[in-house]
């Protein structure tokens, strides 16, 4: 109530300040009269009394003053005249105001950017109802240290499953890629198989029809489909009555029960259009030794990750104990799905972006902060004249701090109109296949905790920033201030040792973020220009799946490619064809593990895992992978001869290091295959471009016919024409077969890589921007210390110095700052290297290059920076030089 | 006679100017000069006290002024109690009896 009544009163007194300053006025005056006639009538004189009464009651003004210091509204007042004046004074100075404004507002601009990034991947919550309850369920090797995403042992889960009472539910889910016909040209279609509790463990509701039932999820049930809303818009023209249609998946009759709305996503799956149920069958469920499922869970209320944890290490030991074959070492972590997704979509990149912005802005403030200390030294006199006027050092501290803030706040307008351009730009460049991955997707904008964000680092580097040339501004040294000359007034000492400090520092974060991007930007170049053992350019990629339905006899599926395979050969553009189980960057990886014949089996628990594909005899020259020795596969390793395999260089220094292997025998897969080699050939990258060497091996398609393929055509012709030319002989051998995109193998590489790639474009703009406002900060501290030193210059040049002399000391001037800045710069990037030691693919964090390179460009572009204020120096007359006297 | 108002407990200024208004409404000045006849000239008031008081206790809504002309007819503003401050003013007072009460039986004690 009287809050309120003092906010009123504090408003009315403020828009009538003239009313209530000469009602004060009035008042004071009547009293001031009042005490002096008392005075008076014991006899002073009217001087004496008028004396006596200000020296016991206080003045006319001061106690103004007094009355208006102690209302709330003054301080409002002050500061809105404190704005006035600082607009008045910014515009006066349109070159110093432009420059602080922009510089503030590409660092603030870039920072808003990746925080909005921040914001949606790692700061809101998950799409989901009380998302912190869910957690992703890992396996784990507790010897080897591996945790991995999928499950070892389905049937080991669905024990924890049962017994565990941490959880509400948990439920499983497999991506899938389903064979869509009938309405329209069939489609590969990616989706997942789950299990029926899915959609209520994430408390999504569909927007048509309902979810899965229990009973739906049984082994030989599960004919039912939920579809994706935009394949439901896109495919079935949204028909409403979709619902309890029926559709052919994988040539099989599935009836549609629901349709899930477009802004349901599960990034750790990617986009999905169909979900089906698991509907395990009895040998999955209680399948031990494999599965190829993952598993979630919400936890019931008010239990933690920690007790459902440990609740699972107990029920694993106990499995441990009754399953020693197969469980031995194995056992199931918890992790909240929020950062197991966070880590999908590559939240380190996303911080260090964060980091680097952070740097930059840095020094971008102390870019401003020293155009102050610039401005403000010349400005002294008036700050010396209002000092000498009554104004107090902290009023004065005040108007600056005001100003500096202003500076910050036009800076941010700018930088959050930078921002909300830049995160755009960098949402819209994603592609297509990558945006299912991202959570949040199309939810990055200027929301409330990125405005706050923004509004915090403005005011809290427009007050930290502020503060120094504030200060140093504001010494009053009446004397000095007044008695210098107004061409000599350039700040004394300390303020150059603040400048420089100021320009040091910048360069040192320069230095760190230059060298740091410079890692990265190696990294990407290295691993992109590395060669993957292949040729991806002018490679058409054609994939797709059997279905088993259809092609259950291995005759019918060799009969498909042996086709599919003429009619390729048979285009006119194709100058070479192939075909394989799995191709590189595909859908279909298979591994295998494998055994050397005659030679010691593996230790319990080693892995012998190995990628493994069936390939076409062509294959590994469409797709040029180098053959080491031996021979690829011909006409000799058809179907009905000896069983025969191919393998890569890092397998064949593994299992015979100082062997021929040609010849040896590996035993592989769970039918303990036997096979002899006869070729090696080099190493292929098959998922990441920085991935490790790993083993690979290849079997004949003639005699291990596959369901899955990946068709290879290398093309002399267009890439559209091409790819429209092998759907059609892929149709014209089955028509009901759905295929994936047929695209050039170049362009799916450069999908996977777009993260990388995006991260390394954002690397070589940070590392411009951050050389620029350096250099800038150099220029200017160098052209200020000049002008300030003009006079001195005029003195040794009139005592002979050379031009060149004196161009020499300005440059080794700035030099000296800038190898300071170098050196500590140098050591800080030493310690930023090994924090981004695990982003770095083939670059030492210390890559000798780099640390070498980076400083020697610095020097360069210090030694450019200092080059104009130098020259200016050289050219110093010194008759006008001295004449300023 | 150093000016003591400085020293008076925070507040105790406040009740000092409700206690005399309670009296009958009154101009700064002849508040200023109760308060000394009062205390005996134990208190002295400066100007700038006073009127930061006057405007603390009229935007709390325990005093309310008015232009009224003065006995020698020239124009003053005169401060009136309220009856929030009346009730202000008494269990103030009520306060303060109890502190005092209670600070003078530690003195005692000791």
């Amino acid at each position: 109530m009287s809050l309120l009544r003092n906010i009123a009163g504090g408003i009315r007194s403020l828009f009538r300040k003239e009313q209530a300053e000469l009602e004060l006025d009035e008042e004071l005056r009547g009293f001031l009269e009042a005490a002096t006639e008392e005075k008076m009538q014991r006899g002073m004189s009217r001087e004496e009394a008028g004396r006596a009464v200000r020296l016991e009651r206080g003045g006319l003004d001061a106690t103004k003053e007094m009355v208006r210091d102690a209302r709330w509204e003054s301080f409002v007042d002050t500061l809105w005249r404190d704005l006035r004046f600082g607009v008045r004074t910014l515009r006066k100075s349109p070159g110093f105001t432009a420059v602080a404004v922009l510089t503030l507002a590409l660092g603030i601009g870039a920072n808003t950017a990746i925080f909005s990034y921040i914001d949606a991947w790692l700061i809101k919550p998950l799409p989901y109802p009380q998302a912190d309850r869910l957690m992703v369920l890992q396996s784990h090797d507790k010897k080897s240290g591996w945790t991995g995403e999928y499950l070892t042992s389905t049937a080991s889960f669905l024990d924890f499953q049962k017994q565990n009472a941490s959880f509400e539910q948990t439920a499983l889910w497999a991506g899938w890629a389903f064979n869509l016909t009938g309405d329209g040209l069939p489609a590969l279609v990616d989706g997942a198989r789950v299990s029926w509790n899915y959609f209520d463990v994430l408390d999504t509701k569909p927007l048509l029809g309902r979810t899965f039932s229990a009973e739906e999820d049984r082994s030989g049930s599960g004919h039912v489909a939920i579809l994706a809303e935009g394949l439901w818009r896109s495919r079935y023209a949204s028909d409403r009555k979709i619902i309890g249609r029926t559709i052919t998946i994988e040539g099989e009759p599935y009836t549609v029960i629901g349709v899930m709305p477009g802004t349901f996503q599960f990034p750790l799956r990617g986009f999905a259009n169909i979900w089906t149920p698991l509907a395990l069958t009895d040998k999955e469920r209680t399948d031990r030794g494999g599965s190829f499922l993952s598993a979630f869970g919400r936890l019931k209320p008010g239990i933690t990750r920690e007790q459902a944890e440990a609740e699972s290490t107990t029920i694993f030991s106990r499995l441990e104990k009754q399953f020693p074959q197969t469980n031995t070492n194995l056992t199931l972590l918890v992790g909240s799905m929020a950062e197991a997704i966070a880590r999908n979509e590559g939240a380190p990149e996303v911080l260090i972006c964060f980091a680097i912005v952070g740097l930059i802005l840095l020094i971008a403030c102390a870019n401003v902060a020293n155009l102050m200390l610039v401005r403000a030294a010349s400005r002294a006199k008036e700050f010396g004249v209002r000092g000498a006027l009554g104004a107090t050092r902290v009023r004065l501290v005040r108007q600056l701090l005001t100003e500096s803030l202003l500076l910050f706040l036009a800076g941010g307008t700018a930088g959050v109109l930078l921002g909300f351009f830049g995160m755009h730009w960098l949402e819209s460049k994603m592609p297509e296949h990558i945006r299912g991955y991202i959570v949040n997707y199309g939810h990055v904008d200027l929301d409330l905790t990125t405005l706050g964000f923004v509004l915090g680092i403005v005011v809290l580097c427009g007050v930290a920033f502020g503060m120094a040339p504030a200060f140093e501004t504001s010494r009053l040294e009446l004397n000095r201030t007044l008695k210098e000359r107004s061409g000599q007034t350039l700040g004394g000492h300390r303020g150059t040792v603040l400048r420089s400090t100021f320009v040091a520092t910048e360069i040192t974060l320069a230095v760190v973020v230059l060298i740091s991007a410079t890692l990265l930007v190696k990294s990407f170049f290295i691993s992109v220009h590395t060669s993957p053992g292949y040729s991806p350019a002018n490679l058409m990629v054609a994939q797709l799946a059997l279905p088993e339905t259809k092609y259950a006899q291995e005759s019918q599926k060799r009969n498909f490619s042996e086709d599919v395979l003429q009619r390729l050969r048979a285009l006119p553009q194709a100058q070479a064809v192939g075909a394989a189980s799995s191709v590189p960057f595909g859908g279909f990886g298979a591994s295998v593990d494998i055994e050397a014949v005659g030679k010691p089996a593996p230790r319990p628990g080693e892995s012998r895992n190995t990628t493994y594909a069936a390939v076409s005899n062509e294959y590994f020259s469409t797709m040029q992978i180098g053959l080491v020795e031996g021979r690829t596969f011909d006409s000799s390793d058809a179907q009905g001869n000896a069983p025969s395999a191919i393998i890569n260089e890092t397998l064949a220094r593994e299992f015979w290091p100082n062997e021929d292997p040609i010849g040896r025998q590996l035993r592989y897969g769970d039918q303990h295959n036997v096979c002899t080699i006869v070729g090696v050939v080099r190493d292929i990258k098959m998922y990441y471009l920085r991935e490790r060497s790993r083993r690979q091996m290849y079997v004949p398609l003639a005699q291990f016919p596959s369901a899955t393929f990946g068709f290879v055509v290398r093309t002399t012709g267009s890439a559209t024409a091409m790819a429209t030319a092998i759907r059609d002989e892929i149709w014209d051998v089955d028509r009901g077969q759905a295929i994936s995109s047929v695209e050039e193998l170049e362009n799916v590489m450069a999908i996977v890589n777009y993260g990388d790639q995006m991260v390394t474009q954002l690397m070589i703009f940070f590392g411009a921007l951050a050389m620029f406002l350096s250099a800038i900060g150099i220029y200017g501290v160098m052209s200020s210390l000049v002008s300030q030193r003009t006079h001195e210059i005029g003195i040794r040049t009139a005592l002979g110095a050379s031009p060149w002399q004196v161009m020499r000391m300005v440059m080794r001037q700035g030099l000296n700052l800038a190898l300071i800045g170098l050196s500590v710069g140098v050591l800080c990037a030493l310690g930023a290297g090994r924090a981004l030691a695990s982003q770095l693919y083939q670059v030492a964090p210390n890559d000798p290059l780099t640390f070498l390179a980076v400083p020697v460009l610095f020097a360069v572009v210090t030694l450019a920076a200092c080059y104009l204020p130098a020259r200016r120096a050289a050219r110093v007359d010194p008759l006008v030089a001295l004449r300023y006297e | 006679m150093p000016d003591k108002s400085t020293d008076l407990v925070q507040g105790t200024l406040d009740m000092l100017i409700l206690k005399t208004l309670a009296l009958e409404p009154m101009h700064g000045y002849g508040v200023a000069v109760r308060i000394e006849q009062i205390s005996k000239g134990v208190f002295r008031v400066n100007a700038g006290s006073l009127f930061v008081a006057f405007q603390r206790l009229k935007r709390a809504g325990w005093i309310r002024s008015e232009w009224k002309a003065t006995e020698n007819n020239r124009r003053a503003k005169y401060y009136v109690l309220t009856e929030q401050g009346r009730k202000k003013l008494s269990s103030e007072t009520q306060e303060w009896e109890r502190q005092v009460a209670a600070i003078a039986r530690i003195l005692e004690a000791s």
